[in-house]
């Protein structure tokens, strides 16, 4: 059983649950319900209050996501550059709408608000890494990258 | 004066207001209402609902009184059009996203607004003389109506989502078989004023009732030699057995200020004119008596379904065997006539109709019924010719198919060419509808009926009118509905008060068509037997006299059709603060559209409900469970238009809720209530 | 010429470009020191190269990691070499940013070594009264939009008598389409950091938070590595008080550039603004004076001690002084982050800035989603508060997006209110349901099933929705459709009455053809159709199409287009009639 021991570098006060909370997140890649109760527990705060802070922000997963993770950003100049386009043509390839992850749990596609990278407008990220100027073909391209490795990483 | 106090105005009233004190507060102490929501004295602001906005002049902002402090030297409008138009939007939007169902959909349905889940629930409680209680401030003619009515709650029943409808009419003949004798009405004094009725319908039949409830005296001109209208000469005594109605309408004598002159025929015994001059106001409700043509070759060889029926009727239920019969027709009157035609002895009866059986206007039952009395249907059939054969009628009819749908929705027959023949028979009787008579002198509209402001019913000056010969031929609970207009309409306009009916809101859940089942929001347990069934005297009995078909059903039984009633209204009905203040401000459950969710209830507690659908997410309970109570079992969740207020993981209350109850006192809606309130 | 540096852009969208391997590249082809360097600002030639010679500063753009371009480069041919950067330099004036690309941003000796806690230094010497009225004088106002005077902010805080004082920089930059707070962050951590040392000498602060954006890893890492580094040089002691410096991380939430908000969200709340009063400054953090101010605001700081109140107002106009950052993007040439004087015009920083084609462009967007759009029959506005609030428009926190003629406006505003309704905290009754309900209707809108009514509900609830609701969120939320409709009316009756989108971008209100006289039968467009909407006779079936554009960005020839709706072919139509 996890016991999210390394909540401990933080002091256990209310104003660090978000800390603690993106801290868990980091690590295990969402925020299952036993994370948010080991929360309440450790920050003393009442569990509705727990999960009224994971659904207020919008970083917050409650479902595991799948091995990459595609952000697709929705900013203003992404937007007017084709963001809906862009979603559609993943989608159609991986099978996957937004915010849904894969049924082999490879995939997992979301979009964002802004990734800070408007100049290279329209940009995704997987796992953090970030394509910019996207077209369908490099879109398409670097999806090709990730199924590649996704096969032989799961050898 | 002490430096403390700041001095301002609202509405331009100048006031003065400690420091640190509300608008709200300033405003509540000086008699100007605010409308709130999300206010509570208990707890810290919550400034969610904005209906308590009121506008600061100088800066033309809206400001939230329930939070905002005034400063020396401001002015606020609290009843300007601006902050009206701004608190009706807030509750416009609110109950946008709001469903609860102010109303049962039968109550909705009932075309009187009899008050249904209420006297269902009476019955269902065993209290049948409450139920009687309740079913009489709308509908005053019980006996007959729970016998007749095509139930039209019983249509919007929620319980259709699973298995039959409740069996509401019989609540209501059970109700008024047991106690309309002995239950009588708390009546005012009668005053001075007089209304004239012309006709003893239904329609003119309530336009006492409701006139008499108000303290006023009527007099009923009735041409036909008994008083009941259609109750008495359309409707069949195996249907209504007319000792049932003379004790109905027995009442309206003990009643006392309602006289009734039979025989007395306007335009012949008596004059418009002259009543108008003698009473203080008149109701014309003499229904609508002219059955429509057939068009077609030879149609006065065919006897008049009405007539026919008035004749049967004034001979008390007897008459000559009409041998062969056809009846051309399709609604309840040609029901009426092929019915009464087997009980008469005929051992051969059709009826005609243009259409199919979906697209008959009658009831089902009464066609159900028709059916197992030996009736028998020619659909897609319609008469073009009528001649006389020797002693008998020849009937030439030709074939029709459905084509598209018309105004109405109906698919259109349409004649399928070459397709006539013939039948011959004794009596052929055309029940096609009914027309109003108008009286000479009356405004009639298109359809010949008599025209009227349909706001109040109001003719012209102090003249009334009501029933079928306003609307054309439809039902006894619809008469008795207008009937009841027009008597408030009359009663208003005696005391000159400006009444109108109280605008009630209804933030309905849906319609069941629409619903899923499990959507369904029960608070008790719900019966799961299927509906109950009348018992009915022997076939043979009913193709040979005209005993009642039915007989009304025992008290326990009726009680327990009771359990299978969802009771769908709202708990809070009566204490909704968002209902009150939409009321008041003419806000509007359609007003603004769009997606409203469709959420749990959460009845897992034994005392407390949660109905996430009534939510105004103000946060009260929130606050008073935090802040008062110290124990934060309830919290916000997600954001924007997704907002939900609940308990942690949506776990059930504790049980230790049930000590407390501090956030069910407190929600302003039904979100949060007791499950035994009703 | 002899090579002495070479500086390469490492911010996030160098990296995003391929900055790193650049830089790791050059390391091991050169001698010369090579730097990672904050962001230059000529996004869209991103990766950037500087290089420093005996003859001056070249610039380099688009220099992947392949030797061809590193050859190029250290040979400094003129193929990679930006041509246009004087052009940019004569209508930009970098007094904030000026230090931006010539160190490593964490190099705390070399910010020292160009002037850097000059500022803070000469605050130092001076009286905290003497500073605030110093800021006061140089009239400077909140660069995050809200305007406030910054200078009065402080002396609200500065006249709390309380032994604990906190002062918030905000850099949740919320706006969807701004990066000039990252930008700030990633490449002059210091220099921000400055600005609040001086903002707490002057105020007596003692506690410092910075509350940034998640989705900012980069900044967050060397504003860290900054503030560590303050500490092992003891700058963060202000006279005899150790201040408490903390970077606080958001967790994705647009209303915590709220003030209220924000102080909720570093408290471990929800974000859900209150009512003020009280203000921060009488109850802020845990219920302590405190003062909430932007990152580009505290960047100002230090630049207004070390060079005077008076040379900071000579810059811009009476409704705005000084310089602002802007992130320009959209349909321009050259993307990027610009500082400019308040005052200059929109048409400046668009065409000769962004090098947009003059009649290209539509209208440009300021302040994202509170902000409204302006269009470009007006780009002869100088730009300052006072008169982008006259057009309907905002300041904001200095996003730009420039919108080009191919774009519908009523699906940009359709954008933004989806934005600002999702975002909305869900408090207030008029932004929770009422910018739902207007998100609604433009929805209904581009999807062509408007009508009339529809625009009026629009105009009607947004000034409704303005005026019923606490926070700026809701308050700014229909700025976007208001504008609009000012300006783009005829875009919406379009879609209502004529049932087309002018711009051919709502997909209900389009209709994808192949032109037959360019068409060379590839085939390419039928292999990408996932739909199989394009016949073997090359006919698209604009029933079955939706408009996903794979078609016609996988044709080389350019022969498929969108179309106004009714002119494609639609296969149900053709049955009928047939």
């Amino acid at each position: 059983m996890n016991t999210f021991s390394y909540l401990k570098q933080f002091a256990p006060e209310k104003g660090n649950i978000i800390k603690g909370l993106q801290e868990i997140q980091q690590r295990e890649g969402y925020l299952s319900k036993e994370a948010l109760d080991r929360c309440a527990d450790f920050f003393n705060i009442a569990p509705a209050e727990v999960e009224g802070v994971v659904t207020f922000y919008s970083q917050f997963k409650r479902v595991k996501p799948g091995r990459y993770r595609i952000s697709v950003c929705d900013g203003t100049a992404c937007h007017i550059k084709g963001t809906p386009l862009i979603l559609d043509w993943i989608s159609t390839d991986l099978g996957i709408g937004d915010g849904e992850t894969d049924a082999d749990g490879l995939f997992s596609l979301e979009t964002v608000a802004c990734l800070g990278c408007c100049s290279l407008a329209p940009v995704l990220s997987i796992n953090g890494e970030i394509f910019g100027n996207l077209n369908r073909k490099s879109t398409l391209r670097i999806l090709k990258r990730f199924k590649k490795a996704g096969v032989s990483n799961a050898d | 004066m002490d430096s403390d106090e700041i001095t301002f105005t609202i509405d331009g009233k100048a006031m003065t207001a400690r420091a640190g004190e509300t608008l709200l507060q300033v405003a509540s102490r000086n008699g100007i209402s605010i409308p709130t929501l999300c206010h509570d004295e208990r707890v810290t602001k919550t400034t969610s609902c904005f209906v308590c906005v009121v506008k600061h002049v100088q800066s033309g902002r809206f400001v939230p009184s329930c939070a905002a402090t005034p400063q020396r030297g401001q002015d606020y409008e609290s009843s300007s059009p601006a902050v009206y138009e701004m608190r009706q939007t807030a509750l416009n939007l609110l109950l946008s996203e709001h469903t609860g169902d102010c109303e049962s959909p039968c109550t909705i349905a009932c075309p009187a607004h009899a008050q249904v889940e209420e006297y269902v629930r009476a019955g269902r409680k065993g209290d049948f003389r409450e139920s009687l209680r309740i079913i009489k401030e709308r509908i005053p003619l019980p006996i007959s109506i729970g016998r007749v009515c095509p139930r039209f709650c019983e249509k919007d029943c929620r319980r259709n989502l699973n298995g039959l409808p409740v069996a509401i009419n019989e609540f209501k003949r059970l109700a008024a078989d047991l106690h309309y004798e002995d239950y009588m009405e708390e009546l005012p004094p009668l005053g001075d004023k007089k209304v004239a009725i012309v006709g003893a319908g239904p329609a003119g039949l309530a336009i006492a009732y409701f006139l008499r409830r108000e303290g006023i005296s009527s007099y009923i001109y009735e041409s036909m030699p008994m008083p009941g209208g259609m109750l008495r000469y359309g409707i069949p005594e195996y249907r209504l057995p007319k000792a049932l109605l003379n004790k109905e309408l027995a009442h309206f004598d003990k009643m006392g200020g309602i006289s009734i002159y039979c025989g007395t025929t306007l335009g012949k015994d008596i004059h418009l004119e002259t009543l108008q001059r003698e009473y203080d106001a008149v109701a014309i409700a003499i229904g609508c008596w002219q059955a429509s043509s057939m068009r077609c070759d030879g149609e006065e060889l065919a006897q008049d379904g009405i007539v026919w029926l008035g004749k049967i009727a004034l001979d008390n239920w007897t008459g000559e065997n009409p041998k062969k019969t056809i009846v051309i027709g399709g609604g309840n009157t040609a029901m009426d006539c092929v019915r009464t035609a087997i009980r008469l002895g005929s051992d051969e009866v059709s009826c005609f109709y243009r259409r199919t059986e979906n697209e008959m206007p009658a009831e089902q039952i009464e066609i159900d019924e028709a059916r197992e009395e030996g009736v028998n249907f020619e659909f897609l059939t319609a008469p073009i010719r009528l001649e006389k054969k020797g002693k008998l009628l020849r009937l030439t009819c030709i074939k029709m198919e459905l084509g598209e749908p018309d105004a109405s929705g109906r698919h259109r027959p349409v004649p399928v060419e070459g397709s006539e023949f013939s039948v011959e028979a004794d009596t052929v009787i055309a029940a096609i509808g009914q027309k109003t008579d108008a009286p000479s002198g009356l405004k009639t509209n298109k359809w010949g009926d008599i025209d009227v402001d349909s706001a109040d019913l109001c003719m012209s000056d102090n003249i009334y009118s009501a029933g079928d010969c306003v609307t054309g031929a439809a039902t006894v609970v619809e008469a008795v509905a207008a009937g009841r207009k027009v008597a408030i309409a009359i009663a208003d306009r005696f005391s000159k008060r400006v009444h109108e009916e109280p605008e009630t809101i209804n933030a309905s859940r849906g319609h069941w068509r629409s619903m899923a089942k499990d959507s369904l929001v029960t608070l008790k347990e719900v019966s799961d037997e299927a509906r109950m069934v009348l018992q009915q005297i022997s076939i043979d009995a009913r193709r040979t006299t005209f005993d009642e078909v039915t007989v009304t059903a025992d008290k326990t039984l009726v009680s327990m059709e009771g359990e299978r009633c969802y009771e769908c209204a709202c708990t809070s009905r009566d204490t909704c603060k968002l209902k009150q203040h939409s009321e008041t401000y003419s806000a509007k459950p359609d007003a603004i559209g769009g997606e409203r969710l469709v959420l749990n209830c959460d009845t897992r507690h034994p005392v407390i409900i949660h109905d996430r659908n009534k939510c105004i997410k103000c946060g009260i309970c929130i606050k008073i469970c935090n802040e008062v109570i110290e124990k934060t079992l309830l919290g916000y969740k997600n954001r924007g238009y997704l907002t939900e207020v609940g308990t942690a993981y949506d776990m059930a209350f504790p049980a230790s809720c049930a000590e407390c109850m501090s956030c069910v006192e407190a929600c302003p809606t039904g979100a949060l209530d007791r499950r035994h309130k009703l | 010429m002899r090579i002495n540096e070479i500086r390469v852009g490492v911010s996030s969208c160098g990296l995003a470009a391929g900055a790193q391997d650049v830089l790791n590249r050059l390391k091991e082809r050169t001698d010369v020191p090579v730097l990672g360097v904050g962001c230059i600002g000529h996004c869209y030639a991103e990766p950037l190269v500087e290089v420093l010679t005996d003859a001056g500063a070249l610039m380099f753009g688009n220099i992947q990691a392949k030797t061809k371009d590193i050859d190029a480069l250290l040979s400094l041919s003129p193929e990679k070499q930006l041509h246009n950067r004087s052009e940019r330099t004569d209508k930009e004036n970098l007094r904030i940013t000026g230090m931006i690309g010539k160190s490593e941003p964490v190099d705390i000796d070399a910010y020292i070594s160009f002037g850097g806690f000059d500022g803070l230094k000469k605050a130092l010497t001076r009286s905290p009264q003497s500073v605030v009225d110093e800021v006061k004088q140089s009239q400077l106002r909140g660069r995050g939009g809200g305007g406030f005077t910054t200078g009065v902010k402080w002396s609200l805080l500065a006249a709390k008598a309380s032994n604990e004082k906190v002062i918030i920089c905000n850099a949740d930059e919320g706006d969807p389409g701004a990066f000039m707070d990252r930008s700030l962050m990633e490449s002059l951590p210091y220099q921000v950091l400055e600005g609040m040392l001086i903002a707490a000498h002057a105020t007596g602060a003692t506690s410092l938070y910075i509350y940034c954006r998640a989705e900012y890893p980069l900044a967050i890492r060397n504003i860290r590595t900054a503030i560590d580094q303050l500490r092992q040089r003891k700058l963060n002691v202000i006279g005899n008080k150790v201040l408490d410096i903390e970077v606080k991380e958001g967790a994705g939430a647009f209303v915590c550039g709220e003030e209220t908000a924000l102080i909720h969200s570093l408290e471990g709340k929800r974000g859900m603004p209150r009512f003020r009063p009280p203000y921060p400054t009488d109850s802020g953090y845990h219920g302590l004076p405190s003062m909430i101010s932007n990152v580009e605001t505290f960047a100002n700081v230090p630049v207004i001690l070390r060079d005077g109140a008076t040379s900071f107002s000579s810059i811009g106009t009476k409704g705005g002084r000084g310089t602002k950052l802007f992130a320009l993007a959209g349909d321009v040439k050259y993307p990027g982050l610009v500082e400019v004087p308040m005052g200059i015009t929109l048409g400046e920083i668009i065409y000769e800035i962004g090098g947009a084609e003059p009649g290209s462009v539509k209208a440009v967007q300021t302040g994202g989603p509170s902000g409204g759009c302006i269009p470009a029959s007006l780009f002869d506005t100088p730009v300052d508060y006072d008169s982008l609030n006259s057009l309907g428009a905002i300041m904001g926190s200095g996003g730009l997006i420039v919108i080009g003629n191919n774009r519908c406006m009523v699906e940009t505003a359709r954008y933004f209110l989806d934005f600002t309704h999702r975002e909305s905290c869900g408090k207030c009754t008029f932004c929770r349901i009422g910018a739902k309900r207007m998100f609604e209707t433009l929805e209904r809108i581009t999807a062509g099933h408007g009508v009339m009514d529809d625009i009026e509900f629009l105009e009607d609830m947004g000034k409704k929705v303005k005026a019923g609701s606490l926070c700026g969120l809701g308050a700014t939320a229909p700025n976007p459709v208001l504008a609009t409709l000012r300006y783009f009316r005829s875009e919406f009756e379009a879609h209502v009455v004529e049932r087309q989108c002018p711009a051919l971008e709502c997909a209900a209100l389009c209709d994808v053809i192949i032109n037959k006289a360019q068409c060379t039968e590839c085939k390419l467009c039928l292999k990408n159709c996932a739909l199989n909407a394009i016949s073997e006779d090359y006919v698209v079936d604009n029933d079955i199409c939706t408009r996903c554009n794979s078609c016609i960005e996988s044709c080389a020839q350019d022969a498929i287009a969108r179309v106004t709706a009714g002119e494609g072919f639609r296969g149900s139509v053709a049955k009928e009639v047939g």
